[in-house]
């Protein structure tokens, strides 16, 4: 499916799953979701971490609901499954969407500025230097004798810091290789947005709509 | 073929009161090999940047055969004038050397069909066509250069600039990137500006030297280059009382089998090392050759092949907290040592953890008086001139005492009045207090009197050098 086409189904369905409260509707969701995981062939270490994570969070949540308060079993069914389905769909995009396929997308299908577009995907490649700076600095700080933890600002602020560093050498990268903000680019590659792409999105969104429809008391 | 010509180019940098270049006129001459040279934080880089049109610079000042960089079309600047940066990682916006090529010709509006087929010239013309599906994070400094010159030489730009683009590359890289650059002028036409502030090794290759001195430019003609060169002499290493490890000597960290890799380029063959306490060790090698790599090692910041033992116990047993205390590093760029935001607040975190009872108040007023940092307690870190946060960053590590010191360059970029008073300091510092201290320095001058043990990193291995006692 396109990228930009997927990213709005699912934050669309997120946003409406949070104003309905119909569980079945979410498990179908889940499920939905999982299978679609499956199919990709994304790692089982990974499903169980998906899994785990957002259990432990749910079950807290319900737990503690059920001791103070007086929320319905309804709605702490629905509580309870909602969680899942953010993380499973949010699973979903991700791990079956690549970065730059969805820069790409963004850039030729949803027509959204180049400079957003590239920016976005440049952040992401950062992410192993942010880890790297964030290590550096917590050894620096050691051999002063201070130690930063993860809850530490300092830690924080050395790392913004360096970020808006980088983010000024990536700006003169980018002009570098001939990036101007606003100028026409052609595309190496095309990525596609076919009627199938819409069929799917509609008739995505018409099933959840008809599920709601049918799943209110 | 582009002529560069520079006319009375006046350029500040913003909240700073003295012009970096003044008035500064002169041209790079079509399809030549021009070498830019300067002392250090003379404004070589500055004035790179403006021609590349990477700072904002207001009027006509540069040319390129007589139209400024504003007046070309956006997309065929990059056609017009591109530069290869110092340090080889920043220079990338995409994850893979394929998708970078991609991104900077489609910038240039290259139809879709032509992209591959240049890419893949550009890349067998630098001669890396093995590296196109490879992550450019995952490359070497040197592999990362040779990427961002195949780039601009599929945008096919006229003018290429080049920023000190040797400085963390091993010799056989800087011959081949030379070879191609030198191929690059003579068959196709382009202008080239290297700037670098030491002259060895450019004689064969450059046209023209272009000195940068005092904010003005001055073009040397090819005789008067020759005459520079020969007149030149590479800074020699003049150590006259290192001798060989004897047994009497203490090791304080042992490596067992220790071998470093960056990537998939072994730096270091498995060997056996050891440093030893309360002496001075200086380990030299070329650039790139793997000297910050071990630094890195050694206080676990990064993998190694073997075994680092600190006092006969595995450093990796050791407790990180403790063992930190224990080895410190003077990292190459000093802001990463920084924690705090004031020069101030900074020296009172060393005095805090630090030997408090060698480093007094009074001692650190005076030795801040002596590196001229004194009345400067309120002032932000981070607008520091480089060489300002070079000697508060030394100071800071001497404060602490740990038992080994490794110093990662620290004489970078300092003049030659403060060379001298840092080696003082380290001098009577390491004296007094019978530090160990471990020291990479590409400026060679002025270490006589510190070192006594020479550690040389070549083939792979490292070796004491000198003579038996």
């Amino acid at each position: 499916m396109n990228p930009s086409l997927k990213l709005a189904l699912i934050v669309l369905i997120a946003l409406e799953v949070s104003f309905v409260q119909v569980w079945t509707v979410n498990v179908v969701l889940i499920v939905v979701s999982l299978l679609l995981m499956l199919i990709n062939r994304v790692p089982w270490r990974r499903l169980l971490l998906l899994t785990i994570v957002p259990l432990f969070f749910a079950s807290a949540l319900v737990w503690s609901l059920m001791i103070r308060g007086d929320a319905s079993t309804h709605f702490l069914i629905v509580i309870f499954t909602r969680m899942f389905v953010y993380v499973y769909m949010g699973g979903w995009f991700t791990l079956t969407t690549k970065p730059l396929r969805l820069t790409r997308s963004l850039e030729q299908n949803a027509k959204l500025p180049s400079k957003f577009a590239y920016g976005f995907l440049a952040a992401f490649n950062l992410m192993p230097k942010i880890q790297a700076e964030v290590s550096t600095v917590r050894a620096a700080a050691l051999m002063r004798g201070e130690v930063l933890h993860v809850w530490s600002p300092r830690l924080y602020f050395k790392v913004i810091l360096a970020a808006m560093n980088w983010s000024d050498q990536l700006a003169a990268a980018m002009v570098s290789h001939g990036f101007v903000e606003g100028a026409p680019r052609t595309h190496s590659l095309t990525v596609p947005l076919v009627a199938r792409d819409w069929w799917l999105f509609g008739g995505s969104l018409v099933l959840v709509q008809v599920g709601l429809f049918v799943g209110l008391p | 073929m582009a002529t560069v010509t520079v006319q009375s180019l006046t350029y500040t940098y913003p909240k700073q009161d003295q012009p970096v270049l003044n008035h500064l006129s002169g041209t790079f001459p079509a399809g030549k090999f021009s070498l830019l040279t300067g002392v250090s934080g003379g404004g070589k880089s500055t004035l790179l940047k403006l021609i590349a049109g990477l700072l904002p610079n207001a009027g006509d000042t540069i040319t390129f055969d007589g139209h400024p960089l504003s007046s070309v079309a956006p997309t065929q600047r990059a056609a017009t004038v591109a530069m290869l940066f110092q340090e080889p990682s920043t220079q990338f916006t995409m994850d893979t050397v394929q998708n970078e090529l991609r991104f900077a010709l489609e910038n240039q509006q290259v139809p879709a069909e032509q992209i591959a087929q240049r890419s893949d010239a550009a890349l067998s013309f630098v001669g890396i066509s093995d590296l196109k599906f490879r992550k450019l994070m995952q490359l070497s400094g040197g592999e990362q250069q040779k990427v961002a010159l195949a780039i601009i030489v599929a945008m096919n730009s006229d003018v290429i600039l080049l920023d000190e683009p040797f400085a963390s590359i091993d010799p056989p890289t800087r011959l081949a990137l030379l070879e191609k650059l030198v191929a690059l002028c003579t068959d196709r036409g382009k202008t080239i500006v290297l700037a670098d502030h030491d002259l060895s090794g450019y004689q064969q290759w450059v046209d023209h030297l272009a000195v940068l001195a005092d904010g003005q430019l001055n073009l040397l003609s090819a005789t008067e280059t020759q005459q520079r060169f020969a007149a030149f002499t590479p800074q020699r290493l003049r150590l006259s009382h290192v001798q060989l490890p004897t047994e009497q000597l203490t090791t304080c960290l042992h490596g067992t089998q220790l071998g470093l890799a960056h990537g998939d380029r072994q730096l270091l063959t498995p060997q056996d090392l050891r440093f030893y306490a309360h002496r001075t060790t200086l380990i030299t090698g070329p650039n790139g050759s793997g000297k910050s790599t071990l630094f890195k090692a050694l206080v676990r910041l990064g993998h190694y092949q073997g075994h680092i033992a600190y006092r006969d116990t595995d450093i990796k047993k050791l407790r990180k907290r403790h063992y930190a205390r224990q080895v410190g590093l003077m990292f190459q760029s000093a802001t990463a040592q920084f924690l705090n935001v004031t020069v101030a607040e900074e020296l009172a975190l060393s005095q805090k953890y630090g030997n408090s009872t060698y480093f007094t108040s009074t001692r650190v007023q005076a030795l801040l008086r002596d590196l001229n940092l004194d009345g400067r307690d309120d002032q932000v870190l981070y607008s520091l001139s480089s060489g300002q946060q070079k000697k508060l960053q030394l100071l800071c590590m001497l404060m602490m005492t740990p038992e080994v010191l490794l110093l990662d360059e620290p004489l970078k970029g300092l003049d030659y009045a403060s060379i001298q008073t840092v080696m003082t300091i380290l001098t009577t510092v390491q004296r007094e207090l019978d530090l160990t201290l471990i020291l990479i320095s590409h400026q060679l001058s002025g270490l006589d009197g510190l070192v006594d043990l020479h550690l040389q990193l070549a083939d792979q291995h490292l070796t004491y050098q000198g003579v038996s006692a």
